[in-house]
């Protein structure tokens, strides 16, 4: 069912609905957002480039191509922000700069650990559910209308 | 250095997940890692059995704010018996040659999820990572991709998929009437609670945690997942998998809920007592060796039921000490139950005798505690069910014995490889060496109960 019109406007979203990604996670700090919804978000952006393209198409695309590489990067990610603080004697999931010290400021994200943190998820969230949109569009390959 | 055994397997599945699993060095690679995660957990058993419990709250944040991490005996007990059944699992599949390139990444992930479950001290983590080892389960069960599998595969998901839902449904109700999800504060609150919700959500964890472990009126699904799945599969979810159910009915009943476990007390007898009964009649009435295994592991789990139901300090040391036995013995038998030679056919017949409880084999010292429990409360019911099923499981382990390994091999069986005959040979030794030494085993068990409160009966 997909048109030239419906092909364009996929394609025109892409970059938007990764700038709102990336806004959640920077606006987690202040504000509602996190990593995980960041993920969730931009995988429903590439699950529109699956539907407007088809998956042989889509999966062309590098931010297809490299999403589970990009899990299992972000999993690594998050459980060293996690486990390493334990390696200086301190409890998991300590974060450094730790509470009422200086941290770097841009806008309201602040580079603190638990930033990296929610990279991460969005890493393994995204990666996920990109992994699983095309699992499923691959095994209705070849039927129904198209 | 607590968490060590938590982070070795966590890092060495996404390692291992990257690696094709088929190939023997990968499998190698994964040993080493849940090796190495056994002696970890084995080193800080032997710490907090010398110095006591060692409590930590994540980020250094107060607790019932952070998630709080607890190693208490019961919690690193039943760590180092998963991850040893797991190691044995893995190394007997590695020995027979690995099928998907996934298996040994699962395996470490699941010691991940249940070595994470065992040691933390929040309700809501421990649903976290018993969801992280269930979906690795949901993915190892149809491991061997037959049809059998698959549908093996599908029924174990759906069925622990409800499961979960009820489990998580009961720690939503427990933080609704406590406020806290915490351990430590769900244990101070509980008291505090009128009766009737305190019962209501009691009975959604206890039925969410007996789906698991395949209690009577709710083990529909074990028997055909237990004979589809692969032998080394179906070791894994009784010997490891299944110790969360244990573990769970022992941490949420005996220390979160000991109130509303006493009064429950004569339930879990009722449903202990059908699950031996039951389970022991349709494993003598079963042809083929799973079903038959399956039907015991229904059995035998109602003997720790019967422990927990008569509670206090002895009864929780009898369930402790007979789901250690237990899963020794089914990690045995599974493996043993598809591979021909004499050491096989002796490691099975020691798997044989200690279900049944015979000496010199350990479970004998599984069917004393519970005699000893039964004769002190005067609970005749209790030692007439020891004596009962206990003849019952000699009948259908030797029938199946002699189905196994009594006839003349078909000569079309494809012949077995000597190093997984030696890991089967090596659990039933173990269960031998400890039944002849059962002191450790024992005071382990003593100790580990001394951490639930419980109820003095």
């Amino acid at each position: 069912m997909s048109t030239a019109m419906t092909q364009h406007v996929a394609r025109l979203l892409l970059l938007p609905i990764f700038m709102i990604a990336i806004a959640v996670i920077v606006k987690g700090y202040a504000d509602t957002g996190d990593g995980f919804a960041a993920g969730v978000i931009a995988a429903l952006g590439v699950l529109l480039q699956y539907l407007a393209f088809g998956h042989e198409a889509a999966e062309r695309m590098r931010i297809v191509r490299y999403a589970p590489l990009g899990a299992l990067l972000g999993l690594i990610v998050a459980l060293l922000v996690a486990f390493v603080p334990m390696l200086f004697g301190k409890p998991v999931l300590t974060h450094t700069p730790g509470v009422g010290e200086h941290a770097v400021h841009f806008g309201t994200l602040e580079f603190i650990t638990p930033a990296l943190f929610d990279i991460g998820v969005f890493l393994v969230v995204y990666g996920f559910a990109v992994g699983a949109i095309g699992a499923i569009a691959r095994s209705y390959e070849g039927e129904g209308p198209r | 250095m607590m968490l060590l055994a938590l982070a070795i397997p966590w890092f060495g599945g996404i390692v291992v997940a990257l690696l094709d699993g088929r190939k023997r060095r990968t499998g190698l690679v994964a040993i080493a890692v849940l090796a190495a995660s056994f002696i970890a957990s084995i080193v800080n058993g032997i710490a907090i059995y010398r110095h006591g419990a060692q409590e930590m709250v994540a980020g250094g944040w107060e607790a019932g704010v952070g998630i709080t991490l607890r190693l208490d005996t019961l919690g690193v007990a039943f760590t180092v018996l998963s991850l040893g059944v797991l190691l044995a699992a893995l190394a007997f599949e590695v020995a027979n040659g690995v099928q998907t390139r996934v298996f040994p990444a699962l395996v470490l992930l699941m010691a991940t999820g249940l070595t994470g479950l065992f040691l933390t001290g929040d309700a809501f983590n421990f649903y976290v990572f018993f969801e992280i080892s269930m979906i690795a389960a949901y993915v190892m069960t149809s491991y061997g991709g037959q049809p059998r599998q698959l549908r093996a595969s599908f029924i174990f998901a759906v069925v622990n998929l409800i499961g979960s839902v009820l489990f998580v449904i009961g720690i939503a109700a427990v933080y609704h009437i406590t406020g806290r999800l915490d351990m430590a504060g769900i244990r101070d609150q509980m008291p505090l609670v009128s009766t009737s919700p305190a019962i209501l959500t009691a009975t959604i964890i206890f039925v969410a945690f007996s789906i698991k472990l395949g209690l009577f009126p709710f083990h529909f699904w074990l028997p055909p997942v237990y004979t589809g799945t692969t032998p080394a599969v179906a070791a894994i979810l009784s010997g490891a998998l299944a110790n969360i159910g244990t573990y769970g009915i022992l941490r949420f009943g005996g220390d979160l809920f000991p109130r509303e476990l006493a009064r429950g007390g004569n339930v879990l007898l009722i449903l202990g007592s059908l699950s031996i009964v039951y389970g022991a009649l349709q494993a003598i009435s079963r042809g083929s060796a799973g079903e038959v295994l399956a039907y015991s592991a229904i059995g035998q789990v109602g003997y720790i039921l019967i422990a927990i139901g008569i509670g206090g300090r002895a009864g929780f040391v009898a369930a402790i000490l007979y789901a250690i036995i237990n899963s020794l013995n089914k990690t045995a038998l599974f493996f043993a139950m598809n591979l021909r030679g004499w050491i096989v056919s002796a490691a099975f017949a020691i798997g044989a005798f200690s279900v049944a409880g015979v000496p010199p084999a350990l479970g004998f010292f599984a069917k004393l505690a519970l005699f000893r429990l039964g004769a002190n409360e005067r609970d005749w019911w209790v030692v007439a069910l020891v004596f009962i099923g206990g003849a019952m499981s000699f009948i259908y382990m030797f029938q199946l014995y002699g189905w196994r390994f009594l006839k003349p091999a078909d000569g079309d069986e494809t012949p077995t490889p000597l190093v997984a005959q030696l890991i089967t040979g090596a659990v039933a030794l173990a269960l031998v060496a400890l039944g002849v030494w059962p002191e450790p085993l024992l005071a382990l068990s003593q100790h580990a109960a001394s951490v639930l409160p419980g109820v003095a009966p």
